[in-house]
């Protein structure tokens, strides 16, 4: 049981960060370039990401037995399609007001190759919970990632952090709406695609430099090659 | 040969039948759900409408359901749907809906104006201009899109229906000229169509 | 290029070589000097603003390269005193609206050399002019400051010391002294229905003189085309890319203007407007970001006109130079594939020729 729980802290581990959809495997890069305009944008995206992943992971790895190798693309294909469509259809419904704010990015969900990596890479050879736990963590990757890059991307461009997250969290979360530059003109690119890929670049440089700092002590080659 | 799962699945008929199954699945599951949620997503989308219609017309000019009362009237060829309000029966107001083409595609905007034709509100619906530059003219943006209000063509005069920049009562936003002035445009072919159309929507022509 | 490489090399001795003293250095310091006298005038019709945002351009140009290259190590005097960050920081201020306020200037400087080429790897690595990008960058983050241009009003008229100390560093230009470049005013009065030659029934507002509102390399062409052809004289450059792309915008606007003369400028309106002769002489130009053999240099130089044409006819914003140079920099490696020179002894397509008596 313990070697099951420290597994789980494995898989964490991965999504979160050693794997990362964004930073390590740079998967998503639609999703990640076209909603990261704000914080709560990012934060958004990334929590639907994260539902849709955990339960398409989940069914994925309950149908495996039953799935040749040979279809087993397509079949992903539609099972993913099918689930991202039946949350559409029922946030639309039943949560209209996060469906609002949400709507945009669910559609696009379906256009995540994160997903569908997942289902292949991961859940097709996994059992179901384990696979449940790898959706979720890759999933709160994604999310971190995205709402970092969001954070990002909107200080800079508009001078802002989490503008109107009270709309997607409710009311009680309007504290963490903050204007951090006030009278600031804004820097439009970052606010654009261009800027998405200059905040990409220099977060995943940071990664990389902070990696090579956490190995450095186990690195027993000479200085130079560290360097 | 024995049947086992194992090589059953690496059999062609089986791949057919897989994938037959997994679409049937699906579809069956998307019309079960299309069936249940279909009422609920229509009557959201009609509350949607009636707040955005409500935006646009002050508190008492209407007293009626203006989604239970609309008219299609045919313009130049394009047929436009018109919400009528009442006030106590009679015929107190329109919403309609007018675009032009702005920097970076269409600007749809929601006109409301009273029975003489002057303007109560306006809305843009839909557009895609530059963030932080052209999207002043959204209400959450900037106050800009009130600057309508009380103008009718009677009070303004036609020439005056333009941005300053090109001698008109409107401003234009520092750096883009285009945005405000396809608002302005769609605003004044708005009141210009309710001012041909306005015996016909208020229903004083029988 | 001749890089510095070649004279510390010990003496090579095959073929013949012709021998001369050139380097980076040398080549960096020639473009400055033909570029200088254009610069001067901008400084003459603009008066300190231009002065002070010029020099806060390239100091932080400079800046940025220093620190870029402290922070990977390497030798900081020697890349730094090759006049490549000067002459890019130069570069980006002669395409800025002069009056533009002191951050334009910070923020464009460290973003052409830490972004535009140190990020790639420093001189010679960078896919992209690095004064182009930092201008292209520029220009989609503050849209409203960097259209705002002035005109020319020669010294007498010009504002004092102290105003322009408040112009550079307050932020705002007094309305009274801006105007619209002539391809702006082009733009905007098409863009609501008004032709060309309503607009410009006057007559079009282009002098050779060049006292007109503009970007420091757009007034002043004939000095900004004398310093070109001395670049040419001194063989820092080939006529190649040049003219072809003075002729790519050229050719495109003669037709258009004959076809409808209401819609299109005419080609002494692109010429002398805007960056055409800037970036024909001293930007598409750079070694680094354009292709090699002589046939690409043609066909990048053809590219940048007429893209400068396309956008400048049909795109969002009034002039094209920058985006155009950029495109075409993406292409250069593409290029110099495609137009390979044709090795000695080998046919088109590198196969060995064959020997008459093989037949």
């Amino acid at each position: 049981m313990s070697g099951q729980i420290q597994s789980f802290s494995k898989l964490f581990r991965d999504g979160l960060w050693d794997q990362n959809v964004v930073f390590a495997q740079l998967l998503a890069m639609c999703p990640t370039m076209a909603v990261t305009t704000s914080g709560t944008n990012g934060l958004g995206m990334g929590l639907a990401t994260t539902a849709v992943l955990v339960v398409s992971n989940m069914l994925i790895s309950a149908i495996r037995d039953f799935v040749s190798d040979q279809v087993r693309i397509p079949v992903f294909v539609v099972v993913i399609a099918t689930l991202v469509t039946l949350v559409d259809m029922s946030l639309n419904a039943w949560l209209h007001e996060l469906y609002k704010v949400l709507g945009l990015f669910i559609a696009l969900i379906v256009v995540n190759c994160a997903i569908l990596g997942r289902a292949e890479a991961f859940a097709f050879k996994n059992g179901v919970i384990a696979s449940a736990v790898d959706g979720l963590a890759m999933g709160l990757g994604f999310t971190l990632a995205l709402t970092t890059m969001g954070l990002v991307r909107e200080l800079i461009g508009s001078g802002t952090l989490f503008a109107q997250a009270s709309l997607l969290l409710g009311p009680a979360f309007s504290f963490l709406e903050v204007k951090v530059i006030p009278d600031y003109g804004g820097v439009l690119m970052m606010i654009l695609p261009p800027g998405g890929f200059l905040v990409l670049g220099g977060l995943l440089a940071v990664k990389r430099l902070i990696d090579q700092r956490v190995a450095k002590p186990a690195c027993p080659a000479p200085a130079a090659h560290c360097a | 040969m024995q049947l086992t799962l194992e090589n059953l699945r690496e059999r062609i008929p089986y791949h057919g039948a897989l994938l037959g199954f997994f679409t049937l699945m699906t579809s069956a599951a998307l019309i079960g759900a299309n069936l249940v949620t279909l009422p609920a997503i229509e009557q959201a989308a009609r509350d949607d409408l009636k707040v955005s219609l409500l935006q646009v017309l002050p508190e008492g000019l209407a007293d009626n359901d203006l989604l239970a009362d609309t008219l299609s009237v045919v313009d130049q060829g394009v047929s436009r749907t018109v919400y009528r309000g009442r006030k106590a029966g009679a015929f107190s107001a329109a919403v309609f809906d007018y675009s032009a083409r702005g920097y970076a595609g269409e600007i749809k905007v929601l006109i409301g104006v009273d029975a003489a034709g002057t303007v109560m509100g306006v809305r843009v619906l839909k557009h895609a201009e530059t963030p932080g530059l052209g999207d002043k003219i959204e209400v959450a943006k900037a106050d800009w899109i009130r600057s309508f209000e009380k103008k009718s063509l009677e009070n303004l005069s036609l020439p005056r229906w333009a941005v300053k920049k090109d001698g008109g009562e409107f401003d234009q936003f520092a750096g883009a000229t285009i945005t405000p002035r396809a608002v302005v445009k769609a605003v004044k072919e708005g009141l210009q169509f309710y001012a041909a159309h306005r015996a016909e929507i208020s229903g004083e022509a029988k | 290029m001749n890089s510095p490489i070649s004279t510390a090399l010990p003496s090579v001795a095959a073929s013949p070589h012709a021998k001369e003293f050139s380097s980076v250095s040398t080549v960096m310091l020639k473009v400055m000097l033909a570029l200088a006298p254009a610069t001067l005038c901008g400084f003459w019709y603009f008066g300190w603003p231009a002065i002070s945002l010029w020099l806060l351009t390239v100091a932080s140009a400079l800046a940025g390269e220093a620190a870029c290259l402290v922070l990977m190590k390497k030798l900081v005097r020697p890349a730094l005193l090759d006049g490549s960050a000067l002459l890019t920081g130069w570069l980006l201020a002669m395409s800025l609206p002069p009056w533009a306020p002191w951050w334009i200037g910070v923020v464009g400087g460290l973003f052409a050399t830490v972004v535009g080429k140190q990020a790639f790897g420093g001189l010679g690595c960078n896919l992209f002019n690095p004064a182009m990008v930092a201008r292209v960058a520029l220009l989609v983050s503050f849209p409203v400051v960097m259209t705002a241009w002035v005109g020319p009003s020669g010294q007498s008229a010009s504002p004092g010391l102290v105003e322009s100390l408040s112009i550079t560093f307050g932020g705002s230009i007094p309305d009274a002294y801006t105007s619209a470049t002539l391809l702006g005013q082009a733009k905007t009065e098409l863009s609501r229905g008004v032709t060309l030659l309503q607009t410009f029934a006057q007559g079009l507002p282009v002098s050779f003189s060049g006292q007109r509102p503009g970007s420091m390399g757009e007034t002043g062409i004939v000095l900004l085309a004398a310093g070109g052809l001395a670049l040419l004289a001194m063989r820092i450059i080939s006529w190649h890319i040049p003219l072809a792309m003075l002729l790519g915008i050229a050719i495109p606007a003669l037709i258009g203007h004959a076809v409808n003369p209401a819609r299109y400028l005419d080609a002494g309106a692109h010429l002398l407007s805007g960056a055409a002769v800037l970036g024909a002489f001293f930007i598409a130009t750079d070694y680094v970001t354009s292709p090699s053999s002589r046939a690409g240099q043609l066909v990048f130089g053809a590219g940048c006109g007429f893209l400068t044409w396309v956008i400048r006819s049909y795109g969002g914003y009034p002039e094209g130079v920058a985006f155009a140079v950029l495109l075409m920099n993406a292409l250069a490696p593409a290029i110099d594939r495609l137009c390979q020179p044709r090795i000695y002894g080998r046919d088109w397509r590198g196969n060995p020729i064959k020997l008459n008596k093989e037949k």
